[in-house]
């Protein structure tokens, strides 16, 4: 069966490189970054799910456990998808600080007026 | 060993309570900052003593073995060998003389505790990289020492260069991050784990396609970070634009810790012999020539003196790569390691002598205002321990034989050439360039001195002494090459190699 999580995963990712190599808007760039990051965290959180004998996943809960019927998705994953949010939320904000920044300074939000260093 | 964490709590616990302890005034702030970096660098000396007395220490974050009950890790681990060990002391002592040398340099600069705050986390990241034995907490630490870099190369955020220097880096490097964190998910998705060493074991059992276009993420998104040819041009915009004693940690660390000691440390102690090194070695071999040849031809063209010195950076680091793929492409043989041992020197002497040539260029601004070397011309007479310790740190860079560069780049010159003698010409070309390029701005300093210059001195003591010691340490290290060579880099490059060892030490069989 071809899982569609994947698939999406790295259309999410090959649209944000798209985006980021084609688009001249800062905040544009700065969005396409997101994409990029929000298609790994969508492929991280799918390796973490896992179909077994047609049963659907529950949330890792070690409370109760033996009690449950279902198998529980992997924990490891969205532990690292959450830290990987984190950290891209302080990328956001810090690169939304500079872009502002850098409206002050240019006037304009196209990064192909942000050519003054050279050499 | 215990003493391993208290090299992430000190400067932790320093960056986030430096806030308050400046509300105690400017005295209080210096104070505080010079005592955690200090501190931090005696528990760096402690951990590399350590290491290389009693050899590879492993630290696991939460219980005693990093083992579960199936017998395989399951826990964050800290795995620390020579090579880690020594950047872990290369790292506290440069980042010490840069908080040290902040002092007197951004003295007149407004939002100081955000700056000193700032600079410890970028310390601290780079430690952890150092340290670390787990790919998700590299990616961690990797991303901490990112955006506080990015932070700090737009510190002065009221000038149009540090702006546009900051975006330009922030761009590529998240660029980079991001895949780097997709090499990673997918190491994850084939193989179930995170640790480095239990990866090692699991890709030299199967080595599949998965594994291998993670590698090549993960070295591409390295590559981008350390500023190799042809993705340097951030390097040449941000390193230029940061205060200088912040250049000084840039081109003398992050490039090296977050690019160089990845790289090694995934291609050797994670992948290893599970790939075809002699491939990927040429891989980076070609990278590594594109790059010493482009870094150092630009840098004589420059006449913006941070410029050129930042160019210069992006040539070392291609020695520095050459060195790697050497030792990649000859795994196992005397070539390998003499080449490994070598680009492991460099490594380290290039962090002293950037440091000291950047910091240098930070004197001058200090003093004059400018950095353009038309407007410098015969510093030497007003500025003459400046100009002594540039004439020192530019030798040394070359290569002139009394000084710690000649034996790392004797080093590399010698594998290169017994691998390849085409390899060893190309790098004789590089320091050709290389040496053209310090001889004018040394032809400049010691030229006849223009109005501009006459009212220079040199700089105050918080300034001079970081210099004075990052000098001394040159020439001290100048002064026993082949000691030095044999009793640490050599020994290191051997602890790089030996992946056996590293997968052991993880899996308690050590």
């Amino acid at each position: 069966m071809i899982q569609f999580q994947f698939i999406t995963a790295f259309l999410l990712i090959a649209l944000g490189i798209y985006a980021f190599l084609a688009k001249n808007n800062l905040l544009k760039l700065i969005l396409a970054l997101n994409i990029i990051d929000s298609g790994i965290h969508l492929l991280l959180i799918s390796l973490g799910y896992r179909v077994e004998l047609n049963e659907i996943p529950t949330a890792p809960i070690y409370t109760g456990y033996e009690t449950l019927k279902s198998p529980m998705v992997g924990p490891l994953p969205q532990a690292l998808v959450l830290t990987s949010i984190v950290i891209g939320v302080c990328v956001l904000a810090l690169a939304i600080a500079l872009t502002i920044n850098a409206y002050r300074h240019y006037g304009t939000l196209d990064v192909r007026a942000l050519r003054r260093l050279r050499g | 060993m215990m003493a391993l964490p208290y090299l992430m709590i000190i400067p932790l616990f320093g960056a986030f309570s430096m806030p308050m302890v400046s509300l105690a005034g400017r005295k209080a702030r210096e104070a505080w900052a010079v005592l955690i970096s200090g501190a931090t660098l005696a528990v760096g000396s402690w951990v590399f003593y350590r290491v290389y007395e009693k050899g590879t220490v492993l630290y696991t974050l939460g219980a005693k073995s990093p083992l579960g009950q199936a017998n395989f890790p399951i826990r964050i681990v800290w795995e620390v060998d020579l090579f880690g060990a020594l950047m872990v002391l290369m790292v506290a002592f440069v980042s010490f003389m840069a908080v040290l040398y902040s002092l007197g340099y951004m003295r007149h600069d407004t939002g100081l505790d955000k700056y000193y705050t700032l600079i410890l986390i970028l310390e601290l990241g780079m430690l952890g990289i150092a340290i670390t034995g787990d790919l998700f907490n590299f990616y961690v630490f990797l991303e901490i020492m990112s955006i506080a870099s990015y932070a700090l190369v737009a510190f002065r955020n009221d000038t149009q260069e540090g702006i546009e220097a900051g975006i330009k880096y922030m761009l590529v490097g998240s660029m980079a991050s991001s895949l780097i964190l997709l090499g990673i998910a997918l190491l994850y998705g084939q193989y179930g784990t995170l640790t480095m060493g239990y990866l090692a074991l699991k890709l030299s059992q199967n080595a599949t396609v998965v594994g291998k276009v993670a590698l090549a993420l993960l070295t591409s998104g390295l590559l981008f970070k350390s500023g190799a040819s042809p993705v340097h041009m951030w390097l040449a915009d941000a390193h230029p634009a940061a205060p200088s004693s912040i250049s000084a940690m840039l081109s003398g660390l992050v490039i090296k810790i977050g690019g160089i000691y990845a790289l090694a440390r995934i291609a050797f102690s994670v992948y290893g012999i599970s790939i075809s090194v002699k491939t990927v070695g040429w891989l980076i071999i070609l990278f590594a020539c594109i790059t010493l040849i482009v870094g150092n031809a630009m840098a004589v063209i420059q006449t913006d003196m941070k410029r050129l010195l930042a160019y210069s950076s992006v040539g070392q680091i291609g020695y520095i790569l050459l060195g790697i793929g050497i030792g990649l492409a000859a795994y196992g043989s005397r070539t390998g390691e003499i080449a490994l041992a070598g680009a492991i020197y460099h490594t380290f002497n290039h962090a002293l002598m950037k440091g000291l040539l950047f910091l240098i260029a930070g004197a001058v601004i200090h003093q004059l205002g400018t950095r353009d070397l038309n407007d410098l011309s015969g510093l030497a007479k007003t500025m003459p321990k400046t100009t002594f310790a540039f004439l020192i740190g530019a030798a040394a860079i070359v290569g002139m034989p009394p000084l710690n560069g000649f034996a790392s780049k004797w080093l590399i010159y010698e594998s290169s050439a017994l691998f390849n003698p085409v390899l060893g010409a190309i790098a004789i070309i590089g320091t050709a360039f290389c040496t053209a390029a310090y001889v004018r701005v040394l032809y400049t300093f010691f030229g006849r001195p223009s109005e501009k210059v006459m009212e220079a001195k040199d700089p105050e003591k918080s300034m001079l002494w970081p210099m004075v010691i990052l000098t001394i340490a040159i020439i001290v290290m100048g002064l026993f090459p082949w000691g030095i060579s044999d009793k640490v880099m050599i020994p290191a490059a051997r602890a790089l190699e030996n992946q056996l060892a590293y997968v052991a030490t993880l899996m308690g069989g050590g």
